[in-house]
């Protein structure tokens, strides 16, 4: 066999899994989505009916619902995870054993379950039980039902998605900023340069692209944010806390309204592409405009 | 100073939460709604870990599941994307097509895996595999083979080509130079890759959930339907959690180098 015949042989499995678990299905489901299917009334795949169900789904208040809390949980999240993200690790920048430890012990809550997550902060937040409204109480704050009331449930699944994620932008803006090349830093410092002017002159230009695609991953991952509904709100109260993917799993997998369920997870496909287009494009002209700087 | 006092604050807002989790675990029932009971309780119960593992016996079948799971996606994972990865780096494939396989592994990670559920739980209706563990790990494996194959491209691409010179004069084909010279390099990145792929696997929850009503269920399912129930038993759920948790908590801190590099790896690259 010729070396390049091995090395075909070699990518195949793994190009063969990939189109039947993931491409097949994708491209299934856009199939399906064209379609008319109700999974409870028929096993098999009713008519073709154009794109019918597209807008049946865009004129449904609760996807629209659904839509609007997902696109303010996405930018919420991503801007509180990037900037606290970005201040740890301004934080914790150096090498000696406190500080790595430091950073090590502050990636928990990334790389925990999301479904843990949720269950840990609805634990926290309990009306009765929770740590917090206790020590709220103690300090005469008032007691807010955190998960409870509608507008307050949507605020604080953003803030439980942030500090679940805020270790991922920690993490990869510690290891931008270890590679900017310290004599820069010592140079400007010399020059009699402030802490705060190094910051906005030479750090954030410098990790300026690693930032942009930390908010770009962050935007995509929480366009995409299921798992911490199920054990936070379950969606409640209401259809307040209903994310996309959430309203997507409830409507195929458990009314069993698939085609319904794939038009719209197809939408929110090409808002997740959308997005990660729109931040590489982005992030290209910043970074040829700082080039010709 | 203040910056101590930050970095303190910031550590106590992320591991909190975790404490607290594995306080409750450990606090009799009736603790819990006492006004004033304190953060610390005065007795200690093991009566949650007994009413979550005891009984039927199912809590102990979940988690040996959601083990065999993220075992078998860890190794499989790396089996299919390594050499899937050398191949990328080193074939030459007209009209640029290691360009579009690198691409097709990677826009993976851009969709949303709810896309691909629906369709996926049909298929695996039709070829009568639904709540097996064959169905899960495939999914499992389908989500983390494109990390796998980025990870090592990442690697691969630093690594000098001469190295394999001397043994191609040996007469070594693509796979021998691939076992016996590559891998043993590669050693780092295939550590990075496992312990990201079995923490993926681990924690999963779509994808696992849509396909495995019972036989083939795993913690992170099992742990969401406590809360569908009016009650909540929180003590029981705590103890779940903490069943989810720790293991991931201490495999992160005795991998902490290869994990570290796994997390970034991915976005730096780009």
């Amino acid at each position: 066999m010729s070396d390049r015949q091995i090395l075909l042989l070699c990518l195949v499995p793994a190009l063969l899994l990939l189109a039947l678990t993931q491409f097949y299905p994708l491209a299934q489901s856009f199939y399906v989505s064209l379609h008319d299917w109700t999974l409870a009334r028929s096993p098999v795949m009713g008519e073709f009916v154009g794109a019918q169900n597209y807008s049946r789904v865009l004129h449904d208040r609760q996807f629209t619902g659904a839509l609007w809390f997902t696109l303010g949980l996405a930018a919420g999240s991503s801007i509180l995870s990037v900037l606290l993200g970005f201040g740890l690790a301004l934080l914790t920048v150096g090498e000696n054993w406190k500080l790595r430890l430091s950073r090590t012990l502050l990636l928990l809550p990334m790389i925990i379950a999301p479904v843990a997550v949720g269950t840990v902060w609805r634990m926290m937040l309990a009306a009765r039980i929770g740590p917090v409204n206790e020590a709220l109480g103690a300090l005469g704050l008032g007691t807010p039902n955190w998960l409870g009331s509608p507008g307050l449930a949507q605020v604080t699944l953003t803030v439980i998605d942030a500090w679940q994620w805020t270790p991922f932008s920690m993490i990869v803006m510690a290891a931008a900023l270890a590679s900017i090349p310290p004599d820069i830093l010592a140079a400007a410092r010399m020059d009699g340069a402030g802490r705060g002017l190094i910051l906005r002159r030479i750090i954030v230009p410098i990790t300026l692209p690693i930032i942009l695609l930390v908010a770009m991953f962050r935007m995509v991952d929480a366009l995409m944010t299921l798992d911490i509904v199920f054990t936070t709100t379950g969606g409640g109260p209401g259809f307040a806390t209903h994310t996309l993917g959430y309203w997507i799993y409830v409507q195929g997998l458990r009314y069993f309204n698939i085609s319904q369920a794939a038009a719209a997870s197809w939408l929110l496909l090409a808002l997740c592409m959308a997005t990660a287009a729109a931040f590489l494009l982005w992030r290209r002209r910043i970074m040829s405009w700082q080039v010709r700087q | 100073m203040i910056r101590r006092l930050a970095i303190i604050l910031a550590l106590a807002v992320a591991l909190g939460p975790f404490v607290v989790l594995m306080v409750n675990s450990v606090r009799p029932s009736d603790a819990f709604l006492a006004p004033g009971a304190g953060f610390i309780p005065g007795t200690i119960t093991l009566d949650h870990y007994r009413a979550v593992f005891g009984g039927d016996g199912e809590t102990l079948r979940f988690l040996a599941n959601s083990v065999i799971i993220a075992t078998a996606t860890t190794l499989l994972a790396l089996l299919l994307g390594a050499p899937a990865a050398y191949a990328l780096a080193r074939a030459r494939l007209p009209f640029r097509l290691s360009i579009v396989f690198a691409l097709a592994f990677l826009i993976v990670r851009f969709y949303p895996k709810i896309t691909v559920a629906l369709p996926y739980y049909l298929i695996m209706r039709d070829l009568g595999w639904l709540d097996t563990h064959l169905a899960v790990i495939l999914a499992h494996v389908s989500v983390t083979v494109p990390f796998v194959v980025w990870l090592m491209l990442g690697f691969l691409e630093e690594l000098p080509p001469e190295i394999e010179q001397s043994a191609m004069m040996d007469g070594c084909n693509a796979w021998g130079r691939f076992v016996r010279v590559v891998l043993p390099l590669s050693m780092p990145a295939l550590g990075a890759a496992a312990v990201l792929t079995a923490f993926t696997s681990w924690n999963e929850f779509l994808l696992a959930s849509t396909v495995a009503s019972n036989d083939a269920k795993t913690l992170p399912v099992r742990i969401s339907s406590f809360i569908t129930d009016k009650g909540i038993l929180w003590g029981n759920m705590a103890a779940m959690g903490t069943v989810i948790v720790l293991p991931v908590a201490l495999f992160a801190f005795a991998t902490q180098r290869y994990l570290v590099r796994g997390l970034t790896v991915g976005a730096v690259k780009g």
